[in-house]
């Protein structure tokens, strides 16, 4: 009898871990290396919740991005990996499953019934996710947008000069030529940096170009794929960026990277930035940036269209199958909703649909709506296998149009060129 | 096993006592090397991490191909002259000067060992933070002097000079303590001849302390090129080869086809490349030096 009841009991218990898809895994520790950003931040506050109600412990290992590449493929080639939880950015999204290195999370959605119903289609194709394939379940998006001071575009002696230079009133921009003109007269006009840029040589500058080249109606690849980098549009960007980093951005742009331009933001010394949308509530707070809070707004780029990129989760293949087990459990977890929300009500750049949604949140944060204009308007850098090596391809020619050292049809061609090569490799 | 038993025992106990070295050796440095070596001569990437046949020349091939292979050599021994020639020159003037000092001596070496014992990550970190344009408190003392701001790492002109620049800093401490030891193990005599000679200071640094410490001095500038031949650390957290590739040194070039490119073979083929140059360069040196003797 007591057989019975001892069955009945852990029957129940299956059956309760199962509906809530959380399963104990008491002692299980699990590793991720984060991105040093508020994000991370916000989860890692979250943390004891979830120990207290799984019995995994998690450590976060907070790194600058410009690190993490390599750390990770250290440790994805090594024998067992010392992470067994990951944060894959979105251009990696080619490389990881190519090199197969990620677990198959098909069939533990399948297994588990979780509902991915709720998250915007297009986070799960940023990050090489198909109907039949999904290696990474979208923790973020990082879409970009114009940051800009709105005290600056309203003060009446610059609006007057403005004017008087442009024979046009001092408003936001509409295209990207507009905008960079603005960023040339705040310069020089206002006792500010036009423009927070961060011109460093990889990540940084091909990220921020991306934008120039989206918002000039320009593109990496065509839908068939071919390369359609040098263009009239690709032309017109990288002049236009170049025109910038030279003449309307902050001294020392070239070597700047995303820390930089934010303290210059936050500082009170630019008037805008082009950067990932949930930078404004770090920099629209009081406490953090007295100089610029309370006088700066988000817009998509000038044009339309930004660079649109993203986080996502991923279970390293060689790690054992119980971390793998509980690195599972943390995901559906950390996704839910419920946790999604709480996470927004922080400051989360959510993937999910219904967060943009939530009464809640859009009360506390209302920007929120230009936040889904920017994420569903947003383009994507090229994602393939050496995403990561073309990063450094197209920054080192743009940073050599920058800096004055190729001219710019010299450097679109060859980042044309590279992107070519790679794409066959 | 007759030949071991007929060798002498002075040699048998010489080997006794050099095999935990050499074990050590060839774990620590023989092993890595020999993988190394594998890889570069092989097809194996990080992508494709199986069964790697032999290519041949491919890789070495594939990247002294590359015009920027080229390039970052011709930068690597630009900056590695360079540094090496001001860590010399000032840290053999400071070196000079801490060895008419006697009762402070000790506090020098303390303060002048500080750098030498950070890590070059954190020296570019700290350095980096000084040097930021816009905030850094480099630029604000020039600003206070009445001088304009400079644009230190952002520059195509001025980075590869920045970042020498705070190589010297850190670096040079060790070339004064070499040299400093080096000066103090002299011996008085010749000087004391030289004195009674009536020869100048500067005669006496020229014609007695440089021919003297001239052994010591070349080990120092060869352990020196060797470092500076190496540097990563600084380009990789000061400014990623950039802008442009203005800092793209051979050892930055050899990790962006490694962990950029996925290509192990190909960044182990740099890595050789740059190993055979400091090869060389060693055998000159030294070979230099024993012929001056």
């Amino acid at each position: 009898m007591l057989r019975t009841y001892k069955l009945l009991a852990g029957a129940s218990l299956g059956a309760l871990i199962a509906m809530t898809g959380m399963a104990r895994a008491d002692g299980v520790t699990l590793r991720a290396l984060m991105e040093d950003v508020p994000e991370t931040q916000i989860i890692e506050s979250m943390l004891p919740d979830f120990e207290k109600q799984t019995g995994i412990h998690v450590e976060f290992e907070k790194i600058g991005y410009g690190d993490m590449h390599d750390k990770l493929v250290a440790q994805l080639t090594a024998p067992e990996s010392f992470y067994n939880l990951l944060e894959v950015d979105f251009l990696w999204a080619g490389e990881f499953p190519k090199a197969g290195w990620l677990v198959d999370l098909k069939p533990l959605i399948e297994q588990s019934k979780y509902d991915t119903s709720a998250f915007i289609p297009s986070t799960f194709t940023l990050l090489g996710g198909t109907a039949s394939d999904t290696k990474l379940l979208p923790m973020y998006n990082y879409s970009m947008g114009l940051i800009y001071r709105t005290d600056l575009l309203n003060d009446a002696k610059l609006k007057d000069s403005y004017k008087a230079q442009f024979k046009t009133d001092l408003a936001p921009p509409k295209t990207l030529e507009e905008y960079v003109q603005i960023a040339k007269f705040m310069k020089a006009n206002a006792g500010v940096a036009g423009a927070a840029m961060q011109g460093q040589r990889g990540d940084p500058n091909s990220m921020e170009f991306s934008n120039y080249l989206f918002s000039a109606g320009g593109s990496y690849v065509d839908g068939s794929g071919k390369v359609t980098l040098d263009s009239a549009e690709g032309k017109k960007a990288l002049d236009l960026y170049v025109d910038n980093i030279q003449n309307g951005a902050q001294q020392g742009a070239l070597s700047a990277t995303l820390d930089d331009t934010l303290r210059l933001m936050c500082s009170g010394e630019a008037f805008s930035m082009v950067t990932y949308w949930w930078m404004l509530p770090q920099i629209d707070n009081a406490a953090k940036c007295p100089k610029a809070a309370g006088k700066v707004t988000l817009a998509p780029m000038p044009g339309g269209s930004g660079e649109s990129g993203g986080w996502g989760w991923g279970i390293p293949k060689n790690t054992s199958a119980e971390s793998q087990a509980a690195a599972w459990t943390f995901m559906q977890w950390v996704q839910s909703k419920e946790i999604s929300v709480q996470r927004a009500l922080k400051g989360h750049a959510p993937v999910r649909a219904d967060v943009y949604e939530n009464a809640e949140v859009l009360a506390k944060y209302p920007y929120y709506k230009s936040a889904m204009d920017i994420v569903s308007g947003g383009k994507s850098f090229p994602i393939f296998t050496y995403s990561a090596q073309y990063e450094d391809t197209l920054g080192a020619q743009l940073s050599l149009a920058a800096g004055g050292q190729a001219k710019s049809e010299d450097a679109l061609k060859a980042a044309a060129k590279g992107l070519e090569d790679l794409m066959k490799k | 096993m007759q030949w071991i038993a007929n060798l002498d025992r002075e040699w048998k106990t010489g080997w006794a006592f050099a095999l935990p070295g050499f074990s050590a050796l060839a774990i620590v440095m023989g092993f890595p090397l020999i993988y190394a070596a594998l890889l570069a001569f092989s097809s194996q990437t990080l992508l494709h991490p199986e069964l790697s046949p032999f290519i041949g020349l491919a890789n070495f091939a594939s990247v002294m191909g590359d015009q920027r292979f080229w390039d970052a050599t011709r930068l690597t021994v630009v900056y590695s002259v360079v540094t090496v020639a001001g860590e010399f020159l000032i840290g053999l003037g400071i070196a000079l000067l801490l060895n008419r000092t006697v009762r402070t001596k000790p506090i020098y070496f303390a303060i002048l060992t500080i750098p030498m014992a950070m890590s070059p990550v954190s020296v570019s970190l700290i350095w980096r933070m000084l040097l930021q344009p816009n905030l850094g408190i480099a630029n604000h003392l020039l600003e206070v002097g009445g001088l304009p701001r400079v644009d230190w790492l952002g520059s195509p002109a001025l980075a590869l000079w920045t970042m020498a620049a705070i190589d010297i800093w850190q670096q040079m401490s060790f070339v004064v303590l070499i040299l400093a030891a080096g000066l103090a193990a002299l011996p008085q005599d010749p000087y004391e001849a030289a004195e009674v000679d009536g020869a100048s200071s500067l005669q006496q640094f020229w014609y007695i302390t440089l021919p003297m410490l001239r052994p010591v001095a070349m080990i120092t500038v060869v352990i020196q090129l060797i470092n500076e031949f190496r540097t990563y650390d600084l380009p990789y957290v000061l400014t990623k080869g950039g802008p442009g590739t203005s800092t793209e040194v051979l050892s930055f070039f050899a990790y962006r086809r490694a962990f950029l490119g996925l290509s192990l073979n190909e960044g182990s083929a740099a890595s050789f490349v740059l190993l055979l140059v400091v090869l060389a360069m060693t055998v000159v040196f030294f070979s230099l030096l024993e012929r001056r003797r």
